[in-house]
């Protein structure tokens, strides 16, 4: 225990802090300026300056710790004279132009002035001039006015990990600028904006049209772009998002957030919202009434119920809904329609891999702390690139990185660079054969507990071969695997970070039983990344053809039974289709209705045409969404629905917290859930709620995972697996391990079709947000440069085809780019790389289409080689 | 593709417990391959030291002796400092932009001298000094100094 | 006196070691290998050996709290940064006797366990860089340093890490960030490098001279070493004097030697015949003397009780031709464009004085910059994070202190009255 005095009170501490930590804590504020907590200890502004007994001098509060019997005081004549003084010199070098500063308001070096007095204007010298840089489309920079607190570098570089800005020059000279000079070309995740206490960094997206006093609401809720569910505050004026802004060390975030998740909310107020419902009338689609359109509906669904039963039926859950949206969804899907034909966008790899990892290691095993990775020492990342893919989560991955964790990863991922990765690059798609290697090695470095005696059986029977013969499959030189191996087999705390990538594979369950395996045997922890806002609230919430809510498998019929008791509903016993078997049932007649919320299948579902014809054959599609997507334009029926921003309701993410999603613009307009249980009325069956957490106090008590879950505990903070409920655990007794091999190629190019999933895009959602858009203004090709090279390729327009069709995009030379391989994301209307992809086979355990077939050919467009 | 500096660097990497404090060394091998310090010279160093590129730059800016911009053939530094100035040091820098048309920080047309002010470089006692690329000169007199830069080309 | 750091660099080839062994060199590291490490660090203490970087810490205490620190590896680093205006004392040792800091070095190497160790050179001696790398080859050819140095088992190696141009590289701290491959930005202290230095290590940070000294300390002992010079504060010491002297140059003498000694008797005297106007005793940053001050012995405890420091030894010396607010300009133009730049009164504040002198000199003084002048730099002092701000700031109000007139006559005169 600690005793200082300040201020002639005593205080106590427990531990060691600083002074100015100290004080805090006794409720004392001591003005700061370059001290930004979080951020590593700094001490430059020389603002917080205050008298320890027996020293000589004034000290900087934010970096001395306090010792014991120290005795401070942090107000007196001569301190407020020091600081009056310290911010007459910074004034020296900083206009006078608060009026027309976008920071006034919320500035701290104003905020400053104004409690300890200005000075009488004894700084007479010219000061001097930079002129605001707005090159760059997201970031304006104004110099002038910067204090060099380097905060925004101390930020960038200690904690972000971007590295992308630097305090150039010495001296007076100094400023911040990004490497160009001009433009950041960063990760922009514009988290040197929260910290500069000053207008020198400001968002291009409200510059100049925002003033702080004149925000009307400020609205705490969760990011709605990707998996990690990020808190933050939506500013709200005239009921459009003015900006959105994350509370410093709050949330799982603690104040930090991601390009999406900064600057991707303009699509909420986008022009092209769906505002009526539209019907179809002699081809075209035409605006009607919801009385008109929802009777529609239920005409022509129950129709076909009674001609084709309800297994006629499939339904499409979202993974950008809320869980109260997607519970209404299945238990409308099962209990009116009469069909478990209901999957999700998440059997693109997640949920399929999570239930198979599961049923290996028991529920809830992907249900791991994402902080918690600061802690391990060892992070094996596995097909993605974190960062990218999950921003927040590769952020912690970096930080831990920092402090000396080991990072070994399997893929190019360019964003742990600086991080002093083990990289092993195995030749493409031989990835199994590393993992297999590394399991052989830590079976024989580990031994085995007898923990899981059905999982361990597998694994004897998976690692007979010999170590080494397997990884020569791979490319990989015996040397490297040795290495990697001893240091998962060193460490105390593995992680094992497992990305899309290696999951959509023919073969995908092969590589997801060898990483389950592995971190088994290592004791490690497993991190399932997840590219949506709530891909696990979808599962959870039983939006699977073979589960019910809270992860309860259909097939036995003790669940069901209960399930059926509880919600008072039937549930049809028999497993309905998933995501990707839907659509060959659609083509052959089986399915003949299709309801979807929130998703668009015909252009984020590979398989090139296959799927529009599907959809095509179609009786009745219906679809509920924010925009017109392609799936929309071809539905018989399309409702407008609400956007995350604009309703109530919960996200679970991938660490299986559930939040908040708060409503913060108000928009005429019905949640899904709303338009669902009206429907179901219209069709006969009561389903009523008073308000999202209604819905949730239904799954509270249907779920046996989410028993008593409410929004108030919910609220408290956010709900941290297990909540208060029972996972399963381990009941599995046998392992379903199919080792299909990878997917014969098809096409007549050289190259390999990657899906690429760079930070600033994820689909229809950022491609209607202009800041994202600048960033990434078209669909490219990223292809290596020694392949571009061989084809005489230096940028430009190239013509990508494949057996499913062809595209124009410009080629961009990446050397994160395996040979061989070209890379193309799916964000631009007519130029997806879903649309490339000839209808892909599925993993037999996880059901996640496999992309790795898929050849394509790269040829340069004449008279266009350079643009 | 192999990088311009890597081989060296391997040598100097080796005296050090981590690659980061190869970091001043480098900038100087790549100064003297490239002549100055371009973007694609921080960018090498960067790509060979895994240090970022903006961090690079960072250090670079900081330290005067790195050029940031295309030098002349030869780089005049001279020095200034009280011991220097004292002695006549300022005069000097006269005679070098009069007679060869460079202004300190700058290039002469010709692309034959650049001039840079430096602070002290330690030849006080034989003031005053400057440094012709490598070489020290000391004891400059109004006459002398010609003499000496004349034999740069 | 005997010259110790600078014996036989009047030889030509005195940078080679063998004209260094022949003059008994690497005899003390032999002796010195002998002995466990602490009596090394005992008998630094006992000769009472003051840092000569410029703030006299004694060296002995500081190697002791280095020793304690229980972490390894330990590194021990050379600072041979050198830029302290005026000061060019180190130089003749690296340049024509760097054998003398090798095995001075390597002796305090062994004392403190330190297995490897730096020179941190300044950029601006290119020359030097060779010649020391070149005698570091020779020492460890001969198995003077390296692995298992002379059969001792004990193993130093060393390397010269070049600075690039930055002045506060010489501070410790910012040393320590430099030679990480950082930016010469000062280090928070506490902790101090004897505890985390560089890599988080124990490290030790002593001037080229410093460490030169050692030898001749194993050789002859610490009741030996103590007798010479100043009772306070002993041993030889280099003096660098630059100005308007008739024999400029670097002199090795006893600590305690008056200033008036150095410029008179060994300097001789002021050149042409002119008189003297100022002092600069120990590099620009250590307060100006007017002439009438000159009688005070040039060690680290005397010259604060005379109103300055030692600093590095550096004496420049004014005559009176000189215009002082010319001086004074410089030495803050020198500050401004060496402060690193990382807190506010060094960085803001030293570049407002530098532009309040500008106008006096340039002859657009204003009633009340004086005052101007001494209020900024008092909200400079004792504020900054390194002592670079606060010297600045002292050099104008020592400036100010004993030469106003001169700072009033340019304001009243509208320029520089001496021509
Ligand atoms: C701004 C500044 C510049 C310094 N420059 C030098 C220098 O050039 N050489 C030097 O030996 N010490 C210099 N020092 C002192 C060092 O910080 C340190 O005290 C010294 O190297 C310790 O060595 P010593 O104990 O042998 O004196 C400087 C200090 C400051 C604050
Ligand atoms: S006083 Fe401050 S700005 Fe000046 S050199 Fe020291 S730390 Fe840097
Ligand atoms: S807040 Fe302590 S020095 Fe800036």
């Amino acid at each position: 225990m600690i005793k200082v005095t300040i201020n002639g009170r005593e205080v106590q501490l427990d531990k060691q802090v600083t002074i100015l930590e100290a004080a805090r804590r006794a409720g004392i504020k001591i003005p700061t300026l370059c001290h930004f907590e979080g951020l590593e200890m700094y001490g430059g502004c020389r603002l917080c300056l205050v008298e320890v007994e027996k020293m000589p001098r004034l000290q900087t509060s934010c970096t001395l710790m306090v010792t014991d019997g120290m005795v401070i005081t942090t107000e007196s004549e001569q301190i407020a004279a020091a600081r009056r003084g310290m911010l007459e010199f910074i004034l020296t070098n900083h206009p006078l132009d608060c009026p027309f500063c976008d920071k006034a308001g919320e500035c701290e070096l104003q905020d400053l002035v104004y409690l300890y007095g200005g000075t009488e204007g004894r700084f007479t010298e010219p000061k001097a001039k930079h002129p605001e840089s707005n090159v760059d489309p997201i970031l304006a920079r104004n110099i002038e006015r910067c204090i060099s607190c380097t905060r925004c570098v101390r930020m960038c570089d200690g904690v972000v990990g971007a590295s992308a800005i630097s305090m150039i020059n010495r001296g007076r000279h100094t400023v911040m600028e990004p490497f160009s000079g001009g433009k950041f070309d960063c990760e922009y995740c514009g988290n040197c904006l929260t910290v500069c206490p000053v207008g020198s960094i400001l968002s291009r997206l409200y510059k100049e049209t925002y003033r702080p006093w004149q925000v009307e609401r400020t609205v705490r809720t969760v990011c709605g772009h990707c998996g990690v569910g990020c808190s933050y505050d939506l500013q709200v004026r005239d009921e459009a998002i003015k900006r959105v802004i994350p509370r410093i060390g709050e949330g799982l975030n603690r104040g930090l957030l991601c390009a999406r998740g900064r600057f991707g909310y303009e699509f909420v107020g986008a022009k092209d919202r769906l505002k009526k419902p539209l019907v179809r009338r002699d081809g075209n689609l035409v605006e009607t009434t919801w009385d008109e359109a929802l009777g529609f509906i239920a005409a022509k669904l129950s129709e076909v119920i009674k001609t084709h039963g309800g297994e006629a039926v499939a339904g499409i859950a979202s993974v950008r809904c809320t869980n109260e949206d997607n519970y209404v969804f299945q238990k409308f899907m099962r209990g009116v329609v009469g069909t478990n034909n209901i999957d999700s966008a998440a059997r693109m790899g997640f949920s399929g891999a999570q239930a198979y990892l599961e049923s290996l290691r028991g529920q809830g095993v992907s249900a791991n702390v994402i902080a918690g990775l600061a802690k391990s020492d060892v992070i094996f990342v596995a097909g993605g690139d974190p960062t990218m893919v999950t921003p927040i989560l590769g952020l912690e991955i970096r930080g831990a990185a920092k402090k000396g964790a080991k990072i070994i990863s399997l893929d190019p991922a360019p964003g742990l660079e600086f991080f002093n990765p083990h990289k092993i690059v195995p030749s493409l798609f031989a990835e199994g054969a590393v993992l297999e290697s590394l399991l052989c090695r830590a079976v024989s470095a580990r031994g085995m507990t007898g923990e899981l005696p059905h999982l361990e059986e597998a694994i004897r029977a998976a690692v007979s071969a010999e170590c080494a013969g397997v990884a020569a499959q791979s490319g990989v030189p015996d040397a490297e695997i040795e290495k990697a191996s001893a240091t998962i087999s060193g460490s105390q705390s593995p992680a094992f970070v497992i990305g899309p990538d290696i999951v959509q594979r023919a073969d995908g369950n092969r590589n997801l039983f060898l990483l389950a395996a592995l971190s088994y045997v290592t004791g490690g922890r497993i991190f399932l990344l997840s590219g949506k806002a709530n891909e696990q609230g979808a599962v959870d919430m039983g939006c699977l053809p073979d589960t019910l809510p809270g992860g309860r498998p259909l097939a036995i019929d003790g669940f069901r039974k209960r399930h059926e008791d509880a919600c008072g509903m039937s549930v049809p016993a028999r497993e309905g289709l998933s995501l990707m078997e839907m659509f060959p049932a659609m083509a052959d007649g089986r399915i003949k209705a299709l309801y979807v919320i929130g998703e668009n299948p015909a252009f984020n579902l590979p398989g090139g045409n296959s799927i529009k014809s599907a959809l095509e054959k179609l009786d009745l599609l219906v679809v509920q969404d924010i925009f017109l997507t392609e799936t929309a334009k071809m539905a018989d029926i399309v409702l407008p629905a609400l956007s995350w921003a604009e309703k109530d309701g919960t996200f679970t993410n991938l660490e299986r917290r559930i939040q908040r999603v708060r409503r913060g613009v108000n928009r005429e307009g019905r949640e899904d859930w709303r338009i669902l249980c009206d429907l179901a009325g219209r069709m006969g069956a009561a389903m009523e709620y008073a308000s999202s957490e209604a819905v949730m106090s239904e799954i509270a008590r249907v779920s046996p995972v989410h028993r008593d879950l409410h929004y108030s505990d919910i609220e408290a903070g956010a709900m941290q697996w297990p909540y208060h409920g029972e996972p399963l655990r381990g009941e599995a007794s046998t392992v379903s391990l199919v080792t299909a091999s990878a997917r014969p190629t098809v096409g007549s190019g050289r190259f390999a079709l990657l899906v690429d999933r760079p930070l600033f895009q994820s689909g229809t959602l950022t491609r209607r947000s202009k800041a994202l858009l600048k960033l990434i203004p078209k669909a490219t090709v990223k292809m290596n440069p020694l392949d571009a090279a061989s084809l005489g390729i230096s940028g430009g327009i190239v013509r990508v085809s494949s057996d499913a069709g062809s595209v124009e995009l410009e080629a961009v030379i990446d050397s994160s780019v395996q040979m061989g391989a070209v890379k193309i994301s799916n964000h631009f209307e007519g130029a997806g790389v879903f649309g490339l992809m000839t209808k892909p086979p599925v993993d037999p355990v996880t059901k996640a289409p496999a992309f790795e077939g898929c050849l394509v050919a790269v040829e340069p467009l004449k008279g266009d080689a350079k643009s | 593709m192999k990088s311009q500096i890597a081989d060296e660097l391997e040598c100097v990497k080796a005296k050090y417990p981590a690659e980061r404090a190869a970091l001043l060394p480098a900038l100087y091998l790549a100064q003297r391959k490239y002549g100055w310090l371009s973007a694609e010279a921080m960018d090498e160093v960067s790509r060979e030291l895994r240090v970022p590129k903006a961090t690079v730059r960072g250090v670079a800016t900081f330290y005067a002796m790195y050029r940031h911009k295309q030098v002349g053939r030869n780089v005049i530094q001279l020095c200034t400092n009280v011991s220097c100035m004292i002695l006549g040091a300022e005069r000097l820098v006269d005679i070098i932009r009069e007679k060869y048309g460079v202004e300190p920080g700058g290039t002469s047309a010709d692309g034959r001298f650049s001039l840079v002010i430096m602070e002290c470089i330690g030849a006080c006692g034989t003031a005053p000094a400057m440094l012709v690329n490598t070489d020290f000169h000391e004891s400059l007199t109004q006459e002398n100094i010609v003499t000496i830069l004349e034999g740069y080309r | 006196m005997e010259k110790v750091l600078l014996a036989n660099i009047d030889n030509p080839k005195s940078a080679e070691i063998g004209v260094y062994e022949a003059s008994g060199g690497y005899d003390s590291l032999r002796k010195s290998l002998e002995l466990a490490p602490d009596d090394i660090i005992e008998t630094v203490k006992k000769a009472n050996l003051r840092g000569r970087g410029g703030a006299g810490f004694p060296t002995g205490m500081k190697w002791m709290f280095a020793s304690k620190d229980p972490k390894f590896p330990k590194y021990l680093v050379c600072n041979a940064d050198e830029g302290e205006p005026g000061t060019f004392k180190d130089r003749p040792i690296l340049e024509k006797n760097p054998h003398i800091l090798i095995e001075g070095m390597a002796i305090s190497g062994h004392a403190l366990k330190a297995e490897f160790g730096y020179i941190y050179l300044r950029g601006e001696y290119p020359a030097a860089k060779g010649i020391l790398e070149e005698a570091i080859r020779q020492a460890e050819a001969k198995g003077y340093i390296g692995d298992n140095m002379m059969g001792s088992g004990r193993n130093f190696k060393l390397a010269v890490h070049q600075g690039a141009g930055a002045y506060i590289c010489g501070e410790e701290t910012a040393l320590i960030e430099s030679l990480e491959g950082k930016k010469g930005h000062p280090r928070i202290k506490p902790p101090f490098p004897v505890n985390v230095g560089a890599w988080g290590m124990p490290t030790i940070v002593n001037n080229v001279e410093t460490l030169s000294n050692m030898p001749f300390l194993m050789r002859v002992g610490p009741e030996a070493y103590a007798a010479i010079g100043s009772k306070e504060c002993p041993g030889p010491k280099l003096f660098c004097v630059s100005g308007h002297v008739n024999k400029p140059g670097v002199y090795e003498l006893p600590m305690g030697v008056t200033l008036r000694e150095i410029i008179y008797d060994h300097c001789g005297g002021i050149k042409n015949g002119k008189t003297l106007k100022a002092v600069i005793p120990g590099g620009i940053s250590t307060p100006v003397l007017p002439p009438d001050k000159i009688d005070c012995p040039m060690d680290f405890v005397n010259m604060p009780k005379h109103g300055s420091m030692l600093g590095s030894g550096a004496v420049i010396v004014m005559d009176e031709s000189v215009c002082l607010v010319k001086v004074c300009l410089r030495a803050l133009k020198f500050f401004e464009h060496e402060s690193c730049g990382k807190c506010t009164p060094c960085r803001d504040g030293v570049s407002w004085l530098r532009q309040v002198l500008a106008r006096i000199e340039g002859g657009e003084g204003r009633p009340g910059d004086i005052e101007l002048l001494s209020e900024v730099a008092g909200n400079i002092t004792g504020k900054t994070f390194c002592p670079l701000g606060d010297g600045a700031a002292s050099v104008v109000l020592n400036f100010i202190k004993h030469f106003r007139d001169e700072f009033d006559m340019h304001i009243a005169r509208k320029g520089c009255p001496i021509k």
